[in-house]
């Protein structure tokens, strides 16, 4: 896997979000271009057809930014997947320059990357995709990739003082039950491990279109169950 | 010939059958208008004339009076004929509405009742326009200028704000009543009594019932209680008042509850009065404590939902938010617990009372600041019961269509359309003094018991609202542009609005009688205007009116709030509507619809903080959307056809109509447009990312 030596393009810009940054009122930048393939990704332009997509000029963003201050401290920077970007620094740079705290969120695949944004300062909370267990990777990302990277990037956070939260997108039909326990596993002793319903909306692999969510009883079990296993 | 020649049956309205009498034609003439007893014999000869040459064999008394009005209308004496008038309703209508339900207010059930109340609205709103009101007010109420509201209970003032200390002082002690209770000892008596007395409001008033600081005014009554028991009294509050439907036609009392975390100011050194109606030695300051654990107690309730997860729909919890909120211990936790109610069930009213000066709600969350004479009442709460007379709105679009892109035409418009409001504030004050006049022993008794030295109703310092609906409307059509379309548009919106404020300023004065700016919930009068005016100001009104025409799902958009359907950034909606709420003394609100989203109520306790701080907004208030099941009885979150958990199709939407929330099956065609456009915010509130991305 390769950075790409670019200036990341802008591909959404979202001024106020109520989810994305939890407990705050954020604003979301959205990077285009990412090097998983996961089939029930729903982003699906921005992963695969980025170039189609408008871009948001940065001056833009910041002049939005700068009117929503009193109300916005916090951007979340998000995909696609934003440390592909080499000038990724450049763009975070300039956020923390206005005095706005940033959120990264990454599927962890370049740990080094993750390392020389925290040393620099240029992030104040990490946010981790984790897809499934680790040794079936291939299955849950679409692509083949070094399953050490993934874990690396998982122990970075871990150890790191840097607040950061890990997600895993649970699909009816690709995990079981027993998938989501096993990541529970190896997050154990982390605070913050999110379990995010999958929705059936424009999804890269559109067989997964047809997939019902998971009752929503069910999934509140397995939660339940997942944050005894995180903190036994 | 004479009269009884005629061989012919008399249907009576005293349900029985008569003979023929001519004279009775010529009593009721005479005792019901002022003509003169010649004509009167003249008429009946030509009625009995008529009838004799039909050969008819019975008739009914309405049909006769009915031909008469006819005889008078030929002899041109159309006074007579107005003060001859029969008021009902044909057959026909009657059937209908006995058995299909009344759209025209959701918050009216379907039976026996609610059609009583239905029919005596229909009868009484008759003889408001023909004897209360002037023909020219009446007459603009009708076409569409103006809209005067609950005009079925004219014999009532329009709403009203209680003070929880008259009972705890006074008992339950009515005029007429067959048994007279003496002040609470204990909390439940009082939470009894609280709700007795709403109900009779109820059917002394046309709509809100409001209360004042109740979890303070209950917090001497609570003193040592368990949480288990404060817990309970909590869930006997809110379900006595959400299933009072069995009061005034069936309808839920429309009562708000106005709470506080903290003890506001002008209440810090109220002496307190407890069981028994006796002075505890105490001030309401030293009961903040049990104040705070009632209030919490009650969001739990809220939270819970009804017995099948559902929001309450009444009582409406208001949640005042003044400077002292944010220095009083405990408060953000207090704000995130009743976030987490507003994001879950959107019961939570944030009413936002900024800077040192004292306000108070009253009903329609009409607040204002308290004056000298207020702040005395203050320190005899019982004293604190305020009304408004009346509600009249003004049909803004219908101005600009009229003024025709002229500016000084708009506002001279504008200024004669109030001055009517106003007239009819007048005339249905006078109305109502007559009616008060009669004291103990007249219809409104209960407004004029004195159990403290002063009539219960304050009549002196009464109100009387003027509402505004579609000032986007008519921005629209004035300037081409829709208030969220350019600063232009919003600030000629803003001007109109001024323009309104001024003359209520004005006329306050000069005629003693306070008016004041509301914004119009208008559940049925955007629907009216809009239909009135899509009918006489085509084919452009059809470019303007919101909604979908081929289905006559129309409306226009309520008072001065942007278009419900554009996709506007929550912070700019609540910035830009929040300019209008600094002059707009009732009722202002922005609502922030959620769909079917559910925000952390931390995000939420952001936004909420954010808004006091940043804008002049008043209120704001959160509204999700549910499906209830009627078969399993359970309730999930967005409107859906079918129940997420059994499959039915026997389901029912509940979401806000405007300022409460309710069965979507009963809303008017208007509205049910309005629901379909509304922007649920999904872009912020949910990962769907849809629009940011293009």
């Amino acid at each position: 896997m390769r950075l790409k030596v670019d200036k990341p393009q802008i591909k959404g810009f979202l001024e106020t979000s109520f989810v994305d940054w939890q407990g705050h009122m954020s604003s979301v930048i959205f990077l285009g271009g990412c090097n998983f393939r996961c089939p029930f990704c729903h982003n699906r332009d921005l992963v695969l057809f980025p170039e189609t997509l408008e871009s948001v000029p940065l001056k833009y963003v910041l002049d939005r930014l700068k009117k929503f201050r009193a109300w916005i401290e916090r951007v979340v920077v998000s995909g696609g997947e934003p440390t592909i970007h080499s000038g990724l620094e450049e763009l975070l740079r300039m956020l923390k320059k206005h005095g706005l705290k940033v959120k990264l969120d990454t599927n962890g695949s370049f740990p080094e990357r993750i390392r020389s944004l925290m040393e620099e300062g240029l992030v104040d909370f990490i946010s981790m995709d984790v897809k499934g267990p680790i040794e079936r990777y291939e299955k849950w990302c679409g692509v083949r990739i070094e399953k050490e990277r993934i874990l690396e990037s998982i122990m970075l956070l871990k150890g790191s003082g840097i607040e950061h939260e890990f997600r895993m997108t649970f699909v009816p039909s690709l995990h079981s039950e027993e998938d989501v326990y096993e990541v529970a596993y190896l997050l154990r002793g982390s605070k913050n491990f999110t379990i995010q319903e999958f929705r059936p909306v424009n999804t890269l692999d559109p067989s997964f279109m047809s997939l019902s969510p998971y009752p929503r009883e069910k999934l509140e079990r397995i939660r339940k169950k997942t944050k005894e296993i995180l903190f036994c | 010939m004479e009269t009884t020649d005629i061989n012919l049956f008399v249907r009576t309205s005293e349900e029985t059958i008569s003979d023929w009498n001519r004279e009775k034609i010529v009593e009721a003439l005479l005792k019901e208008t002022t003509i003169d007893e010649p004509t009167a014999e003249e008429i009946s000869r030509e009625v009995e004339s008529i009838i004799r040459k039909s050969g008819i064999k019975f008739i009914t008394a309405p049909l006769i009076r009915e031909i008469v009005n006819a005889k008078l209308i030929e002899k041109g004496l159309e006074n007579e004929r107005k003060m001859h008038t029969r008021l009902g309703m044909p057959i026909y209508d009657v059937g209908n509405l006995i058995l299909h339900p009344n759209k025209e207010n959701a918050n009216v059930p379907h039976g026996p009742e609610a059609t009583n109340l239905t029919l005596a609205e229909r009868i009484k709103k008759e003889y408001a326009l023909l004897a209360v009101f002037s023909q020219e007010v009446s007459d603009a109420h009708m076409n569409g200028d103006i809209h005067i509201h609950d005009l079925g209970f004219v014999d009532r003032p329009y709403c009203s704000g209680q003070s929880v200390e008259y009972i705890k002082k006074f008992g339950l002690n009515f005029p007429h009543t067959l048994s007279m209770a003496k002040p609470a000892r204990h909390p439940e008596v009082l939470l009894a009594h609280l709700v007795k007395f709403s109900a009779a409001l109820q059917s002394n008033f046309a709509g809100a019932i409001g209360w004042d600081a109740v979890n303070i005014f209950f917090a001497p009554y609570i003193v040592g209680m368990s949480d288990k028991d404060l817990k309970q009294l909590a869930q006997m509050l809110v379900f006595e008042f959400s299933q009072q439907a069995v009061a005034r036609g069936g309808q839920a009392i429309f009562s708000d509850l106005n709470l506080y975390w903290e003890i506001p100011k002008h209440f810090e050194n109220t002496p307190a009065i407890g069981p028994g109606g006796e002075y505890t030695g105490k001030t309401y300051a030293e009961y903040e404590k049990e104040a705070q654990r009632f209030v919490w107690k009650l969001f739990e309730v809220y939270k819970e939902g009804d017995g099948s997860g559902r929001p309450f729909f009444f009582p409406k919890p208001i949640v005042h938010i003044t400077e002292k909120f944010f220095k009083t211990d405990g408060h953000m936790d207090f704000l995130y617990h009743i976030c987490d109610v507003a994001a879950d069930k959107g019961n939570t009213y944030f009413v936002f009372d900024r800077g040192e000066t004292t306000k108070i709600s009253e009903c329609c969350r009409l607040s204002f600041k308290l004056e000298r004479r207020d702040l005395e009442d203050a320190k005899r709460p019982w004293r604190m019961r305020y009304c408004a007379l009346q509600n009249v709105s003004i049909n803004l679009p219908r101005i600009a269509y009229l003024a025709r892109k002229d500016d000084a035409k708009l506002f001279n418009l504008l200024t004669e359309r109030f001055l009517l409001a106003v007239r009819a504030h007048k005339e249905k004050r006078a109305f109502l003094e007559r009616l008060l006049s009669l004291g103990e022993n007249g219809p409104l008794a209960l407004l004029t018991m004195r159990r403290d030295g002063m009539p219960y109703l304050r009549f002196d310092i009464a109100s009387h609202l003027i509402g505004m609906v579609g000032l986007n409307e008519m921005v629209q059509i004035h300037l081409g542009e829709q208030l969220h379309e350019s600063k232009r548009a919003l600030k000629f919106g803003l001007k109109v609005i001024a323009h309104m404020k001024l003359l209520a300023d004005r006329i306050s004065r000069e005629e003693g009688m306070r008016i004041v700016l509301e914004q119009t919930p208008a559940e049925s009068t955007s629907y009216r205007f809009a239909r009135l005016d899509l009918r006489d100001f085509s084919p452009f009104s059809g470019k303007i009116v919101k909604g979908n025409i081929a289905e006559g799902k129309v409306y226009y958009t309520n008072s001065t709030h942007l278009n419900v359907g554009v996709r506007i950034n929550p912070i700019e909606r609540v910035t830009s509507e929040g300019i209008f709420h600094p002059l707009i003394e009732g009722g202002s609100i922005s609502h922030i619809w959620l769909g079917e989203s559910r925000p952390s109520k931390e995000a939420i306790a952001d936004f909420v903080v954010k808004t006091f701080k940043y804008t002049t907004s008043d209120q704001i208030a959160f509204s999700p959307e549910f499906t209830t099941c009627n078969s399993c009885f359970k309730t999930s979150r967005g409107l859906k056809k079918k129940c997420d958990y059994c499959g039915s199709e026997d389901v029912d939407g509940i979401t806000r109509i405007t300022g409460y929330f309710t069965k979507i099956s009963s809303w008017n065609k208007g509205k049910l447009g309005e629901l379909v456009d509304r922007y649920r915010n999904e872009d912020f509130f949910t990962y769907s990312k849809k629009a940011a991305i293009r």
